[in-house]
Protein backbone atom coordinates (compact mmCIF):
# COMPACT_ATOMS: atom_id res chain seq x y z
CA UNK A 1 0.00 0.00 0.00
CA UNK A 2 1.21 3.45 -0.88
CA UNK A 3 1.46 6.25 1.80
CA UNK A 4 -1.48 8.86 1.20
CA UNK A 5 1.08 11.13 0.00
CA UNK A 6 2.62 8.61 -2.99
CA UNK A 7 -0.93 7.55 -3.33
CA UNK A 8 -2.50 11.06 -3.99
CA UNK A 9 0.22 12.23 -6.03
CA UNK A 10 -0.34 8.98 -8.45
CA UNK A 11 -4.14 9.45 -8.47
CA UNK A 12 -3.13 13.14 -9.77
CA UNK A 13 -1.09 12.58 -12.44
CA UNK A 14 -3.30 9.85 -14.19
CA UNK A 15 -6.09 11.77 -13.31
CA UNK A 16 -5.20 15.67 -13.30
CA UNK A 17 -5.94 15.81 -17.56
CA UNK A 18 -9.00 14.22 -17.58
CA UNK A 19 -10.23 16.42 -14.52
CA UNK A 20 -9.25 19.59 -16.28
CA UNK A 21 -10.52 18.32 -19.94
CA UNK A 22 -13.93 17.90 -18.35
CA UNK A 23 -13.92 21.50 -17.07
CA UNK A 24 -12.20 22.61 -20.18
CA UNK A 25 -15.26 20.99 -22.22
CA UNK A 26 -17.83 22.90 -19.97
CA UNK A 27 -16.13 26.32 -19.51
CA UNK A 28 -14.23 26.36 -22.91
CA UNK A 29 -11.31 28.36 -21.31
CA UNK A 30 -8.05 26.47 -20.41
CA UNK A 31 -7.29 28.76 -17.10
CA UNK A 32 -10.39 28.38 -15.72
CA UNK A 33 -10.61 24.68 -16.28
CA UNK A 34 -7.60 24.36 -14.48
CA UNK A 35 -8.77 26.24 -11.47
CA UNK A 36 -11.69 24.10 -11.50
CA UNK A 37 -9.32 20.79 -11.25
CA UNK A 38 -7.15 22.32 -8.90
CA UNK A 39 -10.12 23.24 -6.66
CA UNK A 40 -11.65 19.75 -6.54
CA UNK A 41 -8.55 17.90 -6.25
CA UNK A 42 -7.91 20.11 -2.85
CA UNK A 43 -11.52 19.05 -2.06
CA UNK A 44 -11.03 14.95 -2.65
CA UNK A 45 -6.97 15.75 -1.02
CA UNK A 46 -9.56 17.00 2.24
CA UNK A 47 -12.41 14.16 2.17
CA UNK A 48 -10.98 11.15 0.97
CA UNK A 49 -8.50 8.59 0.72
CA UNK A 50 -6.69 8.41 -2.97
CA UNK A 51 -6.61 4.81 -2.33
CA UNK A 52 -10.15 4.87 -2.60
CA UNK A 53 -11.59 2.65 -5.52
CA UNK A 54 -14.18 5.50 -6.11
CA UNK A 55 -11.50 8.07 -6.24
CA UNK A 56 -11.78 8.24 -10.56
CA UNK A 57 -15.36 8.89 -10.44
CA UNK A 58 -15.78 11.02 -7.37
CA UNK A 59 -13.30 13.63 -9.96
CA UNK A 60 -14.96 13.49 -12.80
CA UNK A 61 -18.32 13.77 -11.43
CA UNK A 62 -17.06 16.98 -9.12
CA UNK A 63 -15.40 18.11 -11.95
CA UNK A 64 -18.32 18.51 -13.93
CA UNK A 65 -20.77 19.62 -11.13
CA UNK A 66 -18.18 22.22 -10.12
CA UNK A 67 -17.85 23.60 -13.86
CA UNK A 68 -21.49 23.51 -14.63
CA UNK A 69 -21.68 25.56 -11.34
CA UNK A 70 -19.67 28.04 -12.20
CA UNK A 71 -20.89 28.12 -16.05
CA UNK A 72 -24.26 28.81 -14.89
CA UNK A 73 -22.95 31.83 -11.88
CA UNK A 74 -21.06 33.42 -15.14
CA UNK A 75 -21.96 36.99 -15.62
CA UNK A 76 -18.77 38.06 -17.53
CA UNK A 77 -19.03 35.44 -20.11
CA UNK A 78 -18.55 37.13 -23.38
CA UNK A 79 -15.82 39.33 -22.21
CA UNK A 80 -14.16 36.73 -21.44
CA UNK A 81 -14.09 34.46 -24.41
CA UNK A 82 -13.46 37.27 -26.56
CA UNK A 83 -10.43 38.31 -24.59
CA UNK A 84 -9.02 34.69 -24.49
CA UNK A 85 -10.08 30.98 -25.95
CA UNK A 86 -6.72 30.69 -27.99
CA UNK A 87 -7.66 26.97 -29.18
CA UNK A 88 -7.37 25.19 -32.06
CA UNK A 89 -8.87 27.58 -34.26
CA UNK A 90 -6.55 30.96 -33.73
CA UNK A 91 -3.71 29.16 -35.12
CA UNK A 92 -5.29 28.65 -38.27
CA UNK A 93 -7.62 30.94 -38.98
CA UNK A 94 -8.48 34.69 -39.83
CA UNK A 95 -9.63 36.95 -36.51
CA UNK A 96 -13.18 37.04 -38.32
CA UNK A 97 -13.71 33.64 -38.39
CA UNK A 98 -11.95 33.03 -34.49
CA UNK A 99 -14.50 35.87 -33.64
CA UNK A 100 -17.39 33.44 -35.01
CA UNK A 101 -15.65 30.01 -33.09
CA UNK A 102 -15.89 32.15 -29.98
CA UNK A 103 -19.77 33.43 -30.21
CA UNK A 104 -20.52 29.75 -31.31
CA UNK A 105 -18.87 28.72 -28.25
CA UNK A 106 -20.67 31.64 -26.07
CA UNK A 107 -24.00 30.18 -27.47
CA UNK A 108 -23.19 26.41 -26.66
CA UNK A 109 -22.09 27.19 -23.08
CA UNK A 110 -24.91 29.44 -22.35
CA UNK A 111 -27.58 26.27 -23.82
CA UNK A 112 -25.47 24.08 -21.94
CA UNK A 113 -25.78 25.93 -18.78
CA UNK A 114 -29.42 25.81 -19.25
CA UNK A 115 -29.87 22.22 -19.25
CA UNK A 116 -30.47 19.98 -16.27
CA UNK A 117 -27.72 19.41 -14.15
CA UNK A 118 -27.28 15.30 -14.69
CA UNK A 119 -28.05 15.56 -19.01
CA UNK A 120 -25.26 18.30 -19.10
CA UNK A 121 -23.21 16.00 -17.09
CA UNK A 122 -23.74 13.20 -19.12
CA UNK A 123 -22.31 15.21 -22.13
CA UNK A 124 -19.66 17.15 -21.06
CA UNK A 125 -18.15 13.61 -19.47
CA UNK A 126 -18.75 11.64 -22.62
CA UNK A 127 -17.22 14.27 -24.68
CA UNK A 128 -14.65 14.48 -22.53
CA UNK A 129 -13.52 10.34 -23.46
CA UNK A 130 -14.89 8.84 -20.81
CA UNK A 131 -16.28 5.40 -21.77
CA UNK A 132 -20.22 4.59 -20.71
CA UNK A 133 -19.06 2.70 -17.96
CA UNK A 134 -17.38 5.21 -16.55
CA UNK A 135 -19.58 7.94 -16.95
CA UNK A 136 -22.16 5.79 -15.05
CA UNK A 137 -19.86 5.57 -12.29
CA UNK A 138 -19.42 9.19 -12.30
CA UNK A 139 -23.09 10.04 -12.05
CA UNK A 140 -24.54 6.96 -10.24
CA UNK A 141 -26.37 5.05 -12.53
CA UNK A 142 -26.60 1.95 -14.38
CA UNK A 143 -24.00 1.92 -17.94
CA UNK A 144 -27.32 0.51 -19.59
CA UNK A 145 -28.94 3.90 -18.94
CA UNK A 146 -26.00 5.86 -20.51
CA UNK A 147 -27.06 5.15 -24.09
CA UNK A 148 -30.56 6.83 -23.60
CA UNK A 149 -29.76 9.97 -21.06
CA UNK A 150 -26.66 10.65 -23.76
CA UNK A 151 -29.25 10.61 -26.91
CA UNK A 152 -32.43 12.79 -24.87
CA UNK A 153 -29.40 15.35 -23.97
CA UNK A 154 -28.05 15.86 -26.76
CA UNK A 155 -31.13 16.84 -28.13
CA UNK A 156 -31.75 18.59 -25.73
CA UNK A 157 -28.72 20.88 -26.28
CA UNK A 158 -29.37 20.94 -29.99
CA UNK A 159 -32.78 22.12 -29.50
CA UNK A 160 -31.62 24.82 -26.53
CA UNK A 161 -28.74 25.82 -29.31
CA UNK A 162 -31.44 26.58 -31.71
CA UNK A 163 -33.63 28.31 -28.81
CA UNK A 164 -30.54 30.80 -27.91
CA UNK A 165 -29.56 31.20 -31.41
CA UNK A 166 -33.14 32.39 -32.56
CA UNK A 167 -33.64 35.00 -29.76
CA UNK B 1 -38.99 -8.26 -32.74
CA UNK B 2 -39.99 -4.83 -30.87
CA UNK B 3 -38.04 -1.91 -32.06
CA UNK B 4 -34.60 -1.39 -30.95
CA UNK B 5 -34.67 1.55 -27.88
CA UNK B 6 -32.94 4.90 -28.36
CA UNK B 7 -30.42 4.22 -26.02
CA UNK B 8 -29.42 1.12 -27.83
CA UNK B 9 -29.16 3.13 -30.98
CA UNK B 10 -27.21 6.08 -29.27
CA UNK B 11 -24.74 3.60 -28.31
CA UNK B 12 -24.58 1.96 -31.86
CA UNK B 13 -23.16 5.34 -32.73
CA UNK B 14 -20.49 5.34 -30.03
CA UNK B 15 -20.47 1.16 -30.80
CA UNK B 16 -21.05 -0.76 -33.86
CA UNK B 17 -20.20 -3.55 -32.26
CA UNK B 18 -21.80 -3.56 -28.60
CA UNK B 19 -25.59 -4.37 -30.66
CA UNK B 20 -26.63 -7.91 -30.39
CA UNK B 21 -26.86 -10.74 -33.04
CA UNK B 22 -30.88 -10.45 -32.48
CA UNK B 23 -30.86 -6.36 -32.57
CA UNK B 24 -28.49 -6.07 -35.35
CA UNK B 25 -30.61 -8.08 -37.71
CA UNK B 26 -33.66 -6.40 -36.61
CA UNK B 27 -31.93 -3.04 -37.81
CA UNK B 28 -30.75 -4.33 -40.73
CA UNK B 29 -34.46 -4.99 -41.78
CA UNK B 30 -36.42 -1.95 -40.21
CA UNK B 31 -36.04 0.73 -42.06
CA UNK B 32 -38.02 2.82 -38.92
CA UNK B 33 -35.30 2.38 -36.71
CA UNK B 34 -32.57 2.98 -39.54
CA UNK B 35 -34.09 6.21 -40.14
CA UNK B 36 -34.23 6.64 -35.73
CA UNK B 37 -30.24 6.44 -35.97
CA UNK B 38 -29.88 8.51 -38.56
CA UNK B 39 -31.32 11.52 -36.55
CA UNK B 40 -29.87 10.36 -33.43
CA UNK B 41 -26.58 10.43 -35.46
CA UNK B 42 -26.97 13.85 -36.73
CA UNK B 43 -27.29 15.02 -33.34
CA UNK B 44 -24.32 13.45 -31.94
CA UNK B 45 -22.19 14.79 -34.58
CA UNK B 46 -23.68 17.74 -34.47
CA UNK B 47 -22.87 17.89 -30.68
CA UNK B 48 -19.42 16.60 -30.73
CA UNK B 49 -19.08 19.80 -32.88
CA UNK B 50 -20.49 22.28 -31.12
CA UNK B 51 -18.60 20.77 -27.47
CA UNK B 52 -15.52 21.19 -29.17
CA UNK B 53 -13.20 23.09 -26.84
CA UNK B 54 -9.63 25.12 -26.74
CA UNK B 55 -6.89 23.31 -26.27
CA UNK B 56 -5.11 22.89 -23.16
CA UNK B 57 -1.59 22.92 -22.15
CA UNK B 58 -1.07 21.31 -18.59
CA UNK B 59 1.50 21.20 -16.74
CA UNK B 60 0.96 18.73 -14.08
CA UNK B 61 3.71 19.07 -11.88
CA UNK B 62 3.28 22.68 -10.97
CA UNK B 63 -0.35 22.13 -10.78
CA UNK B 64 0.04 19.21 -8.47
CA UNK B 65 2.27 22.05 -6.07
CA UNK B 66 -0.16 24.09 -6.32
CA UNK B 67 -2.48 21.71 -4.94
CA UNK B 68 -0.39 20.44 -2.36
CA UNK B 69 0.95 23.58 -0.89
CA UNK B 70 -3.17 24.69 -0.91
CA UNK B 71 -3.77 25.65 2.72
CA UNK B 72 -6.18 23.11 4.75
CA UNK B 73 -8.44 26.19 4.60
CA UNK B 74 -12.66 25.66 4.39
CA UNK B 75 -12.75 24.73 0.70
CA UNK B 76 -14.99 26.66 -1.46
CA UNK B 77 -17.85 24.31 -2.02
CA UNK B 78 -16.79 21.20 0.19
CA UNK B 79 -19.22 19.10 1.20
CA UNK B 80 -19.76 15.40 1.05
CA UNK B 81 -22.78 14.00 2.23
CA UNK B 82 -22.06 10.35 4.51
CA UNK B 83 -23.77 8.28 2.53
CA UNK B 84 -22.24 9.22 -1.42
CA UNK B 85 -19.40 7.59 -0.82
CA UNK B 86 -17.98 4.67 1.63
CA UNK B 87 -14.98 6.11 2.12
CA UNK B 88 -16.51 8.84 4.42
CA UNK B 89 -18.31 5.97 6.56
CA UNK B 90 -15.97 6.98 9.50
CA UNK B 91 -17.35 10.41 8.95
CA UNK B 92 -20.99 9.06 8.96
CA UNK B 93 -20.03 6.95 12.53
CA UNK B 94 -18.59 9.64 14.11
CA UNK B 95 -21.54 11.87 13.29
CA UNK B 96 -23.88 9.74 14.20
CA UNK B 97 -21.65 9.22 17.67
CA UNK B 98 -21.57 13.03 18.09
CA UNK B 99 -25.42 12.91 17.47
CA UNK B 100 -25.82 10.15 20.72
CA UNK B 101 -23.18 11.99 22.79
CA UNK B 102 -25.07 15.57 22.18
CA UNK B 103 -28.04 14.31 22.98
CA UNK B 104 -26.84 12.51 26.25
CA UNK B 105 -24.86 15.58 27.60
CA UNK B 106 -28.06 17.74 27.13
CA UNK B 107 -30.62 15.13 28.72
CA UNK B 108 -30.80 13.41 32.30
CA UNK B 109 -32.71 15.21 34.82
CA UNK B 110 -33.50 12.87 38.67
CA UNK B 111 -36.05 10.68 38.51
CA UNK B 112 -37.21 8.01 35.48
CA UNK B 113 -38.65 11.45 33.25
CA UNK B 114 -38.55 11.65 29.51
CA UNK B 115 -35.56 14.27 29.85
CA UNK B 116 -35.36 14.70 26.37
CA UNK B 117 -37.56 15.09 23.41
CA UNK B 118 -36.13 17.27 20.98
CA UNK B 119 -38.98 19.61 19.34
CA UNK B 120 -36.24 21.23 17.77
CA UNK B 121 -33.12 21.22 16.19
CA UNK B 122 -29.64 23.41 16.04
CA UNK B 123 -26.66 23.31 14.25
CA UNK B 124 -23.76 22.84 16.13
CA UNK B 125 -20.23 23.52 14.53
CA UNK B 126 -17.42 20.27 15.07
CA UNK B 127 -14.14 20.03 14.06
CA UNK B 128 -12.56 16.52 12.46
CA UNK B 129 -10.94 16.15 15.91
CA UNK B 130 -13.86 16.37 18.19
CA UNK B 131 -15.39 13.78 15.85
CA UNK B 132 -12.27 11.62 16.47
CA UNK B 133 -12.58 12.00 20.09
CA UNK B 134 -16.45 11.75 20.20
CA UNK B 135 -16.24 8.64 18.05
CA UNK B 136 -14.63 6.46 20.87
CA UNK B 137 -18.37 6.96 23.23
CA UNK B 138 -17.35 3.77 24.25
CA UNK B 139 -14.61 4.70 26.31
CA UNK B 140 -16.93 6.81 28.45
CA UNK B 141 -19.42 3.93 29.64
CA UNK B 142 -21.19 1.12 28.12
CA UNK B 143 -23.64 1.25 25.55
CA UNK B 144 -26.54 -2.17 25.82
CA UNK B 145 -29.26 -2.71 23.53
CA UNK B 146 -32.34 -3.84 25.63
CA UNK B 147 -34.17 -3.49 22.09
CA UNK B 148 -32.00 -4.29 19.20
CA UNK B 149 -32.25 -2.17 16.05
CA UNK B 150 -33.35 -4.10 13.53
CA UNK B 151 -33.53 -2.25 10.00
CA UNK B 152 -35.31 -3.93 7.03
CA UNK B 153 -35.35 -3.44 3.51
CA UNK B 154 -38.97 -4.01 2.69
CA UNK B 155 -41.12 -4.07 -0.70
CA UNK B 156 -43.56 -1.22 -0.38
CA UNK B 157 -43.96 1.85 1.22
CA UNK B 158 -46.99 -0.12 3.34
CA UNK B 159 -44.51 -2.97 4.26
CA UNK B 160 -42.37 0.27 5.52
CA UNK B 161 -45.83 1.10 7.61
CA UNK B 162 -46.36 -1.96 8.76
CA UNK B 163 -42.95 -2.59 9.79
CA UNK B 164 -42.38 1.01 11.54
CA UNK B 165 -45.34 0.58 13.71
CA UNK B 166 -47.99 2.27 11.41
CA UNK B 167 -46.16 5.29 11.01
CA UNK B 168 -46.95 7.17 7.56
CA UNK B 169 -43.92 6.62 5.19
CA UNK B 170 -43.63 10.45 3.52
CA UNK B 171 -44.41 10.55 -0.03
CA UNK B 172 -42.95 13.10 -2.48
CA UNK B 173 -44.61 15.33 -4.83
CA UNK B 174 -41.85 17.10 -6.62
CA UNK B 175 -38.32 14.87 -7.45
CA UNK B 176 -36.15 16.95 -9.68
CA UNK B 177 -35.23 15.16 -13.23
CA UNK B 178 -31.90 14.48 -12.40
CA UNK B 179 -32.89 11.80 -9.68
CA UNK B 180 -34.26 8.52 -10.44
CA UNK B 181 -38.33 7.73 -9.24
CA UNK B 182 -36.91 4.28 -8.33
CA UNK B 183 -37.41 4.09 -4.50
CA UNK B 184 -36.09 1.40 -2.40
CA UNK B 185 -37.81 1.55 1.57
CA UNK B 186 -36.14 0.37 4.56
CA UNK B 187 -37.75 0.58 8.22
CA UNK B 188 -37.33 -0.34 11.72
CA UNK B 189 -39.34 -0.75 14.60
CA UNK B 190 -38.63 1.05 17.68
CA UNK B 191 -35.36 0.04 19.35
CA UNK B 192 -33.82 1.31 23.02
CA UNK B 193 -30.52 1.37 24.74
CA UNK B 194 -29.21 2.04 27.85
CA UNK B 195 -25.72 3.83 27.71
CA UNK B 196 -24.70 2.99 31.64
CA UNK B 197 -21.69 5.66 32.63
CA UNK B 198 -18.52 4.37 33.50
CA UNK B 199 -15.98 6.62 35.59
CA UNK B 200 -12.91 3.95 35.46
CA UNK B 201 -12.83 3.48 31.53
CA UNK B 202 -13.88 7.45 31.33
CA UNK B 203 -10.44 7.75 33.26
CA UNK B 204 -8.83 5.64 31.12
CA UNK B 205 -9.89 7.35 28.15
CA UNK B 206 -9.32 11.00 29.94
CA UNK B 207 -5.14 8.75 30.40
CA UNK B 208 -4.63 8.31 26.69
CA UNK B 209 -4.83 12.20 26.20
CA UNK B 210 -1.96 12.55 28.73
CA UNK B 211 -4.74 14.88 30.65
CA UNK B 212 -6.63 14.39 34.39
CA UNK B 213 -9.96 13.34 34.34
CA UNK B 214 -11.74 16.43 35.78
CA UNK B 215 -13.43 15.52 39.37
CA UNK B 216 -16.39 13.43 39.20
CA UNK B 217 -20.04 14.96 40.16
CA UNK B 218 -21.83 12.18 42.93
CA UNK B 219 -23.77 9.35 41.54
CA UNK B 220 -22.14 9.86 38.18
CA UNK B 221 -20.53 6.42 38.09
CA UNK B 222 -23.08 4.17 36.89
CA UNK B 223 -25.40 6.42 35.78
CA UNK B 224 -28.23 4.63 33.32
CA UNK B 225 -29.48 7.07 30.40
CA UNK B 226 -32.32 5.13 28.85
CA UNK B 227 -32.13 5.84 24.79
CA UNK B 228 -35.60 4.78 22.71
CA UNK B 229 -34.99 5.76 19.37
CA UNK B 230 -37.85 5.06 15.94
CA UNK B 231 -39.65 3.33 14.56
CA UNK B 232 -37.82 4.74 11.20
CA UNK B 233 -38.82 4.60 7.54
CA UNK B 234 -35.91 5.07 5.07
CA UNK B 235 -37.23 6.04 1.38
CA UNK B 236 -33.37 5.78 -1.14
CA UNK B 237 -33.92 7.11 -4.41
CA UNK B 238 -32.19 5.53 -7.51
CA UNK B 239 -31.16 2.26 -8.80
CA UNK B 240 -28.86 0.71 -6.26
CA UNK B 241 -28.66 -2.87 -8.22
CA UNK B 242 -24.77 -3.75 -8.91
CA UNK B 243 -24.32 -3.51 -12.51
CA UNK B 244 -24.45 -6.59 -14.47
CA UNK B 245 -21.69 -6.18 -16.58
CA UNK B 246 -18.81 -8.39 -17.40
CA UNK B 247 -16.48 -6.33 -15.60
CA UNK B 248 -18.46 -5.92 -12.57
CA UNK B 249 -16.37 -4.41 -9.08
CA UNK B 250 -18.19 -3.28 -5.92
CA UNK B 251 -17.39 -0.07 -7.76
CA UNK B 252 -20.22 -0.47 -9.62
CA UNK B 253 -22.69 -0.15 -7.32
CA UNK B 254 -24.86 2.90 -7.88
CA UNK B 255 -25.38 5.65 -4.86
CA UNK B 256 -28.56 6.93 -3.57
CA UNK B 257 -29.04 9.94 -5.60
CA UNK B 258 -31.46 10.81 -2.43
CA UNK B 259 -32.80 9.73 1.10
CA UNK B 260 -35.54 10.77 2.53
CA UNK B 261 -36.05 9.76 6.59
CA UNK B 262 -38.24 9.76 8.74
CA UNK B 263 -38.02 8.86 12.51
CA UNK B 264 -40.04 9.12 15.91
CA UNK B 265 -38.24 11.99 17.71
CA UNK B 266 -35.24 10.30 20.20
CA UNK B 267 -36.25 9.56 23.78
CA UNK B 268 -33.94 9.99 26.69
CA UNK B 269 -34.68 9.23 30.60
CA UNK B 270 -32.57 8.94 33.12
CA UNK B 271 -31.93 7.63 37.17
CA UNK B 272 -29.41 9.65 38.86
CA UNK B 273 -28.33 12.40 37.84
CA UNK B 274 -29.02 15.85 36.64
CA UNK B 275 -29.11 17.11 33.33
CA UNK B 276 -26.35 19.98 34.23
CA UNK B 277 -23.97 18.00 36.29
CA UNK B 278 -23.83 15.28 33.25
CA UNK B 279 -23.61 18.23 30.36
CA UNK B 280 -21.03 19.75 32.44
CA UNK B 281 -19.00 16.76 33.45
CA UNK B 282 -18.93 15.73 29.79
CA UNK B 283 -18.10 18.74 28.39
CA UNK B 284 -14.91 19.02 30.24
CA UNK B 285 -13.42 15.93 29.44
CA UNK B 286 -10.24 16.16 27.45
CA UNK B 287 -10.85 15.38 23.97
CA UNK B 288 -13.78 17.57 23.59
CA UNK B 289 -13.01 21.22 22.24
CA UNK B 290 -13.45 24.24 24.18
CA UNK B 291 -15.53 25.29 20.68
CA UNK B 292 -17.62 22.35 20.83
CA UNK B 293 -17.98 22.82 24.67
CA UNK B 294 -19.41 26.47 24.21
CA UNK B 295 -21.36 26.11 21.02
CA UNK B 296 -23.28 22.80 23.37
CA UNK B 297 -23.35 25.33 25.97
CA UNK B 298 -25.19 28.09 24.20
CA UNK B 299 -28.03 26.31 23.39
CA UNK B 300 -31.73 27.65 24.75
CA UNK B 301 -33.53 24.60 25.77
CA UNK B 302 -31.45 21.61 25.41
CA UNK B 303 -33.73 19.18 26.59
CA UNK B 304 -36.28 20.44 23.46
CA UNK B 305 -33.30 20.69 20.69
CA UNK B 306 -31.51 17.93 18.90
CA UNK B 307 -28.11 18.95 17.46
CA UNK B 308 -27.28 18.55 14.60
CA UNK B 309 -23.43 17.92 14.20
CA UNK B 310 -21.78 19.97 11.64
CA UNK B 311 -17.96 19.60 10.25
CA UNK B 312 -17.12 22.79 10.07
CA UNK B 313 -14.01 22.00 7.65
CA UNK B 314 -16.54 20.20 4.99
CA UNK B 315 -19.71 21.66 5.15
CA UNK B 316 -21.65 24.74 5.84
CA UNK B 317 -24.96 25.16 7.62
CA UNK B 318 -27.79 27.65 7.64
CA UNK B 319 -31.41 27.83 9.61
CA UNK B 320 -34.17 27.64 7.36
CA UNK B 321 -38.03 27.06 7.34
CA UNK B 322 -39.77 23.76 6.26
CA UNK B 323 -43.02 23.21 6.25
CA UNK B 324 -42.86 26.31 9.10
CA UNK B 325 -41.01 24.79 11.22
CA UNK B 326 -37.40 25.39 12.04
CA UNK B 327 -34.63 23.01 10.25
CA UNK B 328 -31.19 23.29 9.86
CA UNK B 329 -29.54 23.20 5.92
CA UNK B 330 -26.21 21.87 4.93
CA UNK B 331 -24.30 22.00 2.05
CA UNK B 332 -24.95 24.50 -0.97
CA UNK B 333 -25.88 24.36 -4.83
CA UNK B 334 -23.16 22.96 -6.84
CA UNK B 335 -25.05 19.70 -6.96
CA UNK B 336 -22.74 17.68 -4.92
CA UNK B 337 -24.49 17.37 -1.68
CA UNK B 338 -26.85 19.01 0.64
CA UNK B 339 -29.48 17.93 3.18
CA UNK B 340 -32.11 19.55 5.48
CA UNK B 341 -33.27 18.09 8.44
CA UNK B 342 -36.05 19.43 10.80
CA UNK B 343 -38.91 18.23 13.16
CA UNK B 344 -42.17 18.28 12.94
CA UNK B 345 -43.44 15.73 15.53
CA UNK B 346 -40.98 13.09 14.20
CA UNK B 347 -37.33 13.71 13.12
CA UNK B 348 -37.29 14.16 9.10
CA UNK B 349 -34.09 14.25 7.10
CA UNK B 350 -33.86 14.61 2.88
CA UNK B 351 -30.46 14.18 2.18
CA UNK B 352 -28.70 13.63 -1.55
CA UNK B 353 -26.60 14.41 -4.48
CA UNK B 354 -28.89 17.63 -5.62
CA UNK B 355 -28.64 21.45 -4.77
CA UNK B 356 -30.26 22.90 -1.77
CA UNK B 357 -32.53 24.50 -3.27
CA UNK B 358 -33.93 21.23 -4.74
CA UNK B 359 -33.50 19.83 -1.16
CA UNK B 360 -35.84 22.54 0.19
CA UNK B 361 -38.56 21.68 -2.68
CA UNK B 362 -38.41 17.93 -1.61
CA UNK B 363 -38.81 18.98 1.87
CA UNK B 364 -41.65 21.10 0.79
CA UNK B 365 -43.18 19.22 -0.89
CA UNK B 366 -43.37 15.90 1.59
CA UNK B 367 -46.72 14.48 2.20
CA UNK B 368 -46.15 12.82 5.84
Amino acid sequence: MKSRDEAFEALFKSEYARVAGIANRVLADSHEAEDVAQEVFINFHRLHSANAQFAPAWLHRAAAHTALNRLRGRRRREKRELAQAPGEAERTVDPQRMLEVNEDRRLVRAALARLAPKPAAVLVLRASGLSYAEVGQALGVGTGQIGTMLRRAEAALRKEVTRGTSL
Amino acid sequence: MAHLSDGTLRRMFDDPDALTGSDRRHYVDCAGCQARYSGMADDARAVATLLAAPELRLDVASALKRVEAAPAAKPRFGFSLPILSPASRPMFAGLAAAAVLVALVVTAFAEILPLFQPKTVEPVPVTVADLESLSALSDYGTLTWTEKPTPQIVLSAADAQNVAAGMHAPAVTYLPSTVSSTVTYAAMPKAEAVFTFDAAKAADAAAKTGKPLPTLPAGIDGAKLTVKVGPAIIEVFGNLKQSSSANASSNDINLPQLVIARSSAPVVSSTQVSAQELENYILSLPGISPGLASAVRAIKDPSTTLLVPVPVEYASSSKVKVKGVDGVALGDNTGLGAAVIWINGDVFVVAGSVSQIDVLKIAEGLTV
